[in-house]
C-alpha cells in the first residue's frame, strides 16, 4: 500500500514515515502544497496523510482540487487545527478522516488501515481468503491457523491483493502500490515475489490472467 | 398608544409644550376679558354721560326759584321704575358751602339717595364715581356740577348712576364662554402636539425595535433608514459592531495559528518520547507533553469563546451546525459503523449566540457519544420560552450517577484507554455556562448516557 505524507514539519514527516515504514506502507513525500497537490494528481496512492498549514498551497485547496478533478483517493486530514468549525470544513472538502495533532501513532496507523480498508469495501481489519489470513493492525499471516513468515515486499503485494480480492491487479499497478515514486521500479521483480509466495501460500490462491495480470482466487474472499 | 415612560424624551416634549399652552391660553383669556370688560365699561359710561347731559339740558328755575326737571324730557321708562338701576339726583351747593342732597331725585330712587364724597371738581367738568345705591348695589356714578345764570352763587350738582352688576354680569358671561373656548383650543393644540411627538419620535421607536431585535439575534446590524439626526449614531454603532466583529475574527485566527505553532513541537515530542527507550526521560517528556497539551486545549477553547462574548445580535441556526456535525461524526467514526442522525430539529430553532460556540458544544458532545454508543447516537432539540434544550443521547454504558459529577471536572476521564484530552465535557459546561446555560448528564429511556444541553434561545419573531 502506498501512502502520500503530507506535512511542511521536518522532524513530524520523518517520524510520520519511520512509522508507516515499519507498518509495511510505502510512502512519498511532500512538504509542501504544490508538491503534494502534483503527486496526488499523477500517482496512484491508497491513502493520503495531510497536514492542512502548508506553504505555497494550503491543505483544504489542495483537497479540494483533487476532489474536483474527481480523485477518490482516501485522505486523512492530520492537523492541529481542531476546532470543530475547522473539521467541518475538512470534511466538506472531502476528507474521510481527520485527526488533530498532538496525536498517537497507533491512532493515527489505525485510522490510516481503517481508510484503505473502507476505499476497498472491507469492514474487518483482519482480511480472510480462503485458507488464509491477514491481519492488517499487526501485519501477521496465517494458512490454516499457522502463522507464515513472509518479506517486506510479500507483505506488500499480498496485502494489496487481499484487499481486492477477485479483481484482476496488473503488474503494473502492483509495482505502482509497492514502491515509491523515487524508486527503481522494475516490473519483473513482482512475477519473482508472487513466485515466492506462491509458494508459502497454497498454490491456486493467486491466479495468473494472461497478459493481464493476478487475481485472488479462492472464495469467500473479506 | 403606550403609557407615557416617565423621564421619556416624550413626556419632556409634552410637558414643555403643555405648560407654554396653558400659560399663553391663560394670558389670552385674563387679556381678553380686561379688554371685553373696559370696553363694556366704555360703552356705559358714554350713555351716563349722554344722560347727565340731558339732565343738565333739562333743568331750570321755577318762578319760585326752586330747581325742576322736565319730565318730558327724560323719556327712559326705567327713570320711573323703583330701584331699576338707572337713577339721577341733584343736590343743591350753597355759595356758604352749605350742602342739601337730593332737591331733585329720580323716582326710580323711591325714598333713598344717593351719597358721594364731597369732591365736587370745577363747574362743567365730568367726574365718576363708584358708590353704594340702593338695595346693596353697586353703581357707576357721573356727576357734574353747574350754575344757572338765574343764581350764580348756588351749585348744582347732577348725578347719573347705573348699576354695575348688569355689565359685571355681561363680563362674567363673556369670560365664561372665553374660558370654554380656549379651554377647548387648549385640548385642540396638545392633541396636536401629542400627534406632533408622535410624528417627530417616531425614528426613535424605529431605532429601538431595531435595537430590540439586533439583541435578540434576529439582525447582526442596526437596519433601516433613520433621519438625518440619527443616521450618524447608527452608522458609528453598526461600525464598532463590525470593528468588534473583525477582533474576533482576527483573535481566532491566532488562536488557531498559536494551536498551529504549538501542537506540531509538541506532536513531535511526544512521538519521540513514546518511539525513544523507556526511561524515566522518555516518561517525563510523555508526562509533560500530555500537560501541555492538555492547557493549550483548553485555554484555546477558552480564549476562542470567551471573544464572542457580549456581542449582541448573535443567532445560529442549530439545524446546518447540527448537520455539519453529524458530517463529521460520520467519517471520523466510519469505523464503528453509527447511525448518528438528528431527530426532530426544527430549521428555525436557533441559538442566541455564536456559531462556532455551538459547534464546540455540540461537537464535544457528539463525538464523545459517538465515542461510548455502541449502534446508534441522536441529536434532538427543542425550545421552551426562551431556552433551547438540546439533548445528545447514545446507547453506550452510560456513565454511573456518581460520577456524573466528576466528568464535567477539567481533564477527568473515565476511560484512559481511548485517546482525548478530557477536557471535552468541561469545555462545554465553561461555554454553557458562559451564556448562562447548563449541562446535565443523565441516563436516556433506552439506556446510555443523554447530555442535555440548555442553552438561551433566539425568541420566535411572532411572539
Amino acid at each position: 500500500m502506498r501512502i502520500l505524507l503530507v506535512e511542511d514539519d521536518a522532524t513530524l514527516r520523518a517520524q510520520l514515515r519511520t512509522a508507516l515504514v515499519e507498518a509495511a506502507y510505502v510512502v512519498d513525500e511532500a512538504d509542501n502544497g504544490r508538491d503534494a497537490h502534483f503527486l496526488g494528481d499523477t500517482e496512484p496512492f491508497d491513502a493520503v496523510v495531510l497536514d492542512l498549514g502548508l506553504p505555497q498551497l494550503d491543505g483544504l485547496s489542495v483537497l479540494r482540487r483533487w476532489r474536483d478533478a474527481g480523485r477518490t483517493l482516501p485522505v486523512l486530514i492530520l492537523t492541529a487545527r481542531d476546532a470543530w468549525n475547522e473539521k467541518v470544513a475538512g470534511i466538506d472538502a472531502g476528507a474521510d478522516d481527520y485527526l488533530t495533532k498532538p496525536f498517537h501513532m497507533e491512532e493515527l496507523l489505525a485510522r490510516v488501515r481503517a481508510l484503505i480498508r473502507r476505499a476497498s469495501g472491507q469492514a474487518s481489519p483482519v482480511l480472510r481468503c480462503g485458507a488464509v489470513t491477514l491481519d492488517t493492525r499487526s501485519g501477521r499471516v496465517t494458512v490454516d491457523g499457522q502463522p507464515v513468515t513472509l518479506t517486506s515486499h510479500e507483505y506488500k503485494v499480498l496485502d494489496y491483493l487481499m484487499h481486492r480480492p477477485g479483481t484482476v491487479v496488473s503488474r503494473t499497478e502492483l509495482t505502482e502500490h509497492i514502491y515509491a515514486q523515487d524508486h527503481d521500479r522494475d516490473s519483473n521483480t513482482i512475477e519473482v515475489f508472487v513466485g515466492r509466495l506462491r509458494k508459502k501460500l497454497p498454490g491456486e490462491l493467486i491466479e495468473t490472467v494472461r497478459g493481464l495480470g493476478y487475481r485472488l482466487v479462492a472464495p469467500p474472499c473479506g | 398608544m403606550r403609557l407615557i415612560a416617565p423621564n421619556s424624551l416624550r413626556l419632556r416634549l409634552l410637558a414643555a409644550t403643555v405648560v407654554t399652552l396653558a400659560l399663553a391660553l391663560a394670558g389670552a383669556q385674563v387679556w381678553l376679558a380686561g379688554l371685553f370688560r373696559d370696553e363694556v365699561l366704555r360703552q356705559l359710561d358714554t350713555a351716563l354721560v349722554r344722560q347727565v347731559d340731558q339732565l343738565s339740558a333739562r333743568l331750570d328755575l321755577d318762578t319760585a326759584g326752586q330747581p325742576r326737571i322736565d319730565p318730558a324730557g327724560l323719556s327712559d321708562p326705567r327713570w320711573d321704575q323703583p330701584y331699576s338701576g338707572l337713577y339721577w339726583q341733584i343736590d343743591r351747593l350753597g355759595a356758604d358751602g352749605s350742602r342739601l342732597p337730593g332737591v331733585l331725585r329720580a323716582r326710580s330712587l323711591w325714598d333713598t339717595q344717593l351719597v358721594l364724597p364731597a369732591d365736587t371738581l370745577a363747574d362743567g367738568a365730568l367726574h365718576w364715581h363708584e358708590a353704594a345705591g340702593p338695595q346693596g348695589q353697586v353703581l357707576r356714578v357721573v356727576e357734574r356740577a353747574l350754575v344757572l345764570p338765574e343764581q350764580p352763587h348756588t351749585r348744582w350738582r347732577l348725578m347719573v348712576a347705573a348699576d354695575l352688576g348688569e355689565t359685571q354680569g355681561a363680563t362674567k358671561r363673556f369670560s365664561g364662554v372665553l374660558a370654554a373656548s380656549l379651554a377647548g383650543l387648549g385640548l385642540l393644540l396638545a392633541l396636536a402636539a401629542l400627534a406632533q411627538v408622535a410624528v417627530g419620535l417616531a425614528p426613535l421607536k424605529a431605532l429601538q425595535r431595531a435595537l430590540e431585535t439586533l439583541r435578540d439575534g434576529r439582525s447582526s446590524r442596526l437596519e433601516g433608514r433613520f433621519p438625518a439626526e440619527l443616521q450618524p449614531l447608527v452608522q458609528d454603532f453598526n461600525g464598532v459592531l463590525e470593528r468588534h466583529d473583525a477582533v474576533l475574527a482576527r483573535a481566532r485566527t491566532q488562536a488557531g495559528n498559536l494551536a498551529h505553532a504549538l501542537k506540531t513541537p509538541l506532536a513531535v515530542l511526544g512521538n519521540a518520547a513514546a518511539a525513544a527507550p523507556p526511561g524515566p526521560l522518555a516518561q517525563a517528556v510523555t508526562e509533560q507533553v500530555q500537560a501541555a497539551n492538555r492547557q493549550v486545549h483548553w485555554h484555546l477553547a477558552r480564549a476562542r469563546a470567551a471573544a464572542a462574548l457580549g456581542q449582541p445580535g448573535q443567532r445560529t441556526r442549530v439545524a446546518p451546525v447540527a448537520a455539519g456535525l453529524l458530517r463529521v461524526m460520520g467519517r471520523v467514526h466510519a469505523g464503528r459503523g453509527l447511525v448518528v442522525e438528528a431527530k426532530d430539529l426544527a430549521p428555525d430553532l436557533a441559538f442566541a449566540g455564536e456559531e462556532q460556540d455551538l459547534q464546540e458544544m455540540l461537537g464535544n458532545l457528539l463525538d464523545n457519544a459517538c465515542r461510548n454508543a455502541r449502534f446508534s447516537v441522536t441529536v434532538q432539540a427543542r425550545r421552551r420560552d426562551r431556552h433551547l434544550l438540546i439533548d445528545i443521547d447514545d446507547d453506550g454504558p452510560g456513565i454511573a450517577p456518581a460520577q456524573r459529577e466528576a466528568v464535567l471536572q477539567r481533564g477527568v476521564r473515565l476511560d484512559e484507554s481511548t485517546p482525548g484530552s478530557g477536557l471535552g465535557l468541561a469545555i462545554v459546561v465553561e461555554l454553557a455556562q458562559l451564556y448562562g446555560g447548563t449541562l446535565a448528564l443523565d441516563a436516556n429511556p433506552a439506556g446510555g448516557l443523554r447530555a442535555s444541553l440548555r442553552l438561551p434561545a433566539v425568541p420566535d419573531p411572532s411572539s
